[in-house]
């Protein structure tokens, strides 16, 4: 959070600048808390955010005029957000800024007025330009500040439904029974396209799951574990399992 | 004296394919049908090796081995044996005919009558002979490989449905490929072919019909069984009659003795998918259709198992 000027007088205006960077594309940061502004009149506010392939900028821009003398001390801009690199809710707050006001504007008789109309474009155009300069300036120098987020980060996920082998997988190793045995059976075959009356030796002959080379090692022992006696089901499921994770590992 | 250490069907498998060149199913259908205690009926034109493979599973298994060439003069007592009368003491004496034998050998069994192939078909369903007043058990192991020449249909007997059912399977005996034939050329040349001996003992047989009989079959294995075969029965264009309920337990059977040579204590849709040709084609009663149309019964035999779902 950047003030120009910080030394002006009563009367006088200001710019108060706040910049967040968000590391994803968003339209407008909504949860900042701005500080008291008690003792300054607001003339206008303005709000950006651009968005780039590193996220986006949102800058808000405020022009203020004090209304009393003295030093005044802004406080820090807040932010109460998730954290998209760690999920936490975290508190996020810029720098404050202090800005000394002096007395108030006194006209001084004509030639102050002629002065003052002779030099008031030109201090304008010096204030343009400084602002101008310090925007670009905080722009190209700017490390990146604690990094406010937007609203719960929301993963990113594909719109496709878990693959049903790996949930059938995931049931056979916790429920262990032949009925799950053969539903991973039931599933494989159908993903190497098995037709109804293909049996596993058609299937490892025609190399139909040539584009999945760990599938034929899972085959065979699914089939196993599929037709074996009941007393030997546990062990040929363990490695129905091996094989299967194998086979999900590659 | 030594006891030879037991074997495993794969090695007597191996020791036939090292005499016979290809014709690896037959082999495999030889195995199988020994280790299920059913007989086995090859058909196939001559010089087939049909023969050699019998001769050389007898001599691997070191049982006894008996080959009768049935002809149309043959008589039943050719086979079972017969009664003759013993002049010097003065009594009747049993002489046991060529079926006393661990494998016999019974070629082209379509050229002799029916009466005589009764006899022979008879010994194979009870497993012993009545020879006048006294019965004989055959010997254990007995397996019956009969040989029928498909080309030559002149002056021959077909067997009824109901004798070729004793036959547990019918393998079709095909030709060899170029490069079997090839190396048919340079393994044998002219000379006799060596046969294997003693491979493995009866005793080894014995044992792996007991493995088998353990092998499990689980139910939905059983229903695809009862299920091919009971789709034989349902309405077609070509069959006339399914198989009976011996298809059904031979099907089991030689599943159970498939999963024992591959090495396996369970049986997979695989083993009754792959011996379903051979132990249905000879159950089946094709209808004249199937001449008229010229279709090959193979093919509606592959039809039927085809449209039932493997479990």
């Amino acid at each position: 959070m950047t003030a120009e000027p910080k030394s002006l007088r009563v009367g006088e205006t200001l710019r108060l600048r706040i910049v967040a960077h968000v590391d994803e594309n968003i339209l407008q940061l909504d949860n900042a808390t701005l500080p008291d502004l008690s003792g300054f009149d607001s003339l206008g506010d303005e709000r950006r955010c651009s968005t780039s392939g590193h996220g986006s900028d949102c800058v808000e821009v405020m022009t203020l005029s004090p209304t009393e003398a003295g030093d005044r001390t802004i406080a820090p801009t807040t932010l109460d957000a998730i954290d998209a690199r760690n999920g936490k809710p975290s508190h996020f707050a810029t720098n404050s800024v202090t800005i000394h006001v002096g007395g108030s504007v006194q006209p001084h008789g004509v030639t102050r007025a002629l002065l003052d109309d002779l030099l008031k474009p030109i201090a304008i155009l010096l204030i343009v330009g400084a602002a101008a300069y310090a925007l670009l300036w905080g722009f190209v120098r700017r490390k990146p500040p604690p990094a406010p987020v937007p609203p719960p980060a929301r993963p990113v996920t594909p719109a496709t439904s878990p693959d049903p082998l790996l949930q059938l997988v995931a049931a056979l190793a916790r429920e262990r029974t032949r009925a799950c045995v053969l539903a991973v059976r039931d599933e494989l075959r159908r993903r190497v396209g098995a037709r109804e009356d293909e049996t596993l030796d058609d299937l490892l002959a025609r190399r139909a799951t040539g584009d999945d080379p760990a599938v034929p090692g899972a085959l065979p022992a699914v089939e196993r574990a599929a037709f074996i006696d009941d007393f030997q089901l546990d062990g040929a499921i363990d490695d129905a399992l091996r094989t299967l994770s194998k086979w999900h590992q590659s | 004296m030594t006891v030879p250490a037991p074997q495993k069907p794969q090695v007597l498998l191996d020791a036939l394919a090292a005499t016979i060149v290809g014709q690896r199913a037959t082999l495999e259908a030889l195995l199988s049908s020994l280790i299920a205690g059913g007989h086995v009926l090859l058909e196939g034109p001559p010089g087939l090796a049909k023969t050699l493979a019998c001769r050389a599973l007898a001599s691997a298994v070191g049982g006894s081995f008996k080959r009768i060439q049935f002809t149309p003069d043959l008589l039943p007592s050719d086979i079972v044996g017969t009664r003759i009368f013993d002049q010097r003491a003065g009594e009747f004496t049993t002489v046991l005919g060529p079926i006393f034998a661990n494998i016999v050998l019974a070629d082209e069994v379509n050229r002799a009558p029916a009466k005589v192939q009764s006899a022979l078909l008879e010994g194979m369903q009870e497993r012993q002979v009545t020879i006048g007043p006294q019965t004989f058990p055959l010997p254990d192991p007995f397996v019956v490989t009969a040989t029928m020449n498909p080309l030559d249909s002149e002056g021959t007997y077909a067997l009824p449905l109901a004798q070729m059912d004793r036959f547990l399977v019918k393998i079709l005996v095909d030709y060899p490929s170029s490069d079997e034939e090839g190396r048919i050329l340079e393994r044998f040349g002219g000379e006799t072919p060596v046969l294997p001996a003693d491979v493995v003992s009866i005793d080894d047989i014995l044992r792996w019909r007991h493995d088998a009989r353990a092998v499990h079959v689980e139910p939905r294995l059983k229903r695809y069984v009862v299920e091919l075969v009971g789709a034989t029965r349902a309405r077609h264009d070509y069959v006339d009659r399914g198989a009976s309920p011996r298809a059904t337990l031979a099907m089991a059977a030689l599943a159970r003795a498939r999963a024992l040579v591959a090495g396996r204590d369970f049986a997979l849709p695989d083993d009754v998918r792959a011996v379903a040709p051979a132990v249905l084609r000879h159950r089946l009663a094709f209808n004249y259709r199937t001449l008229t149309d010229k279709v090959d019964p193979e093919t509606i035999v592959a039809g039927i198992i085809a449209a039932v779902p493997t479990p």
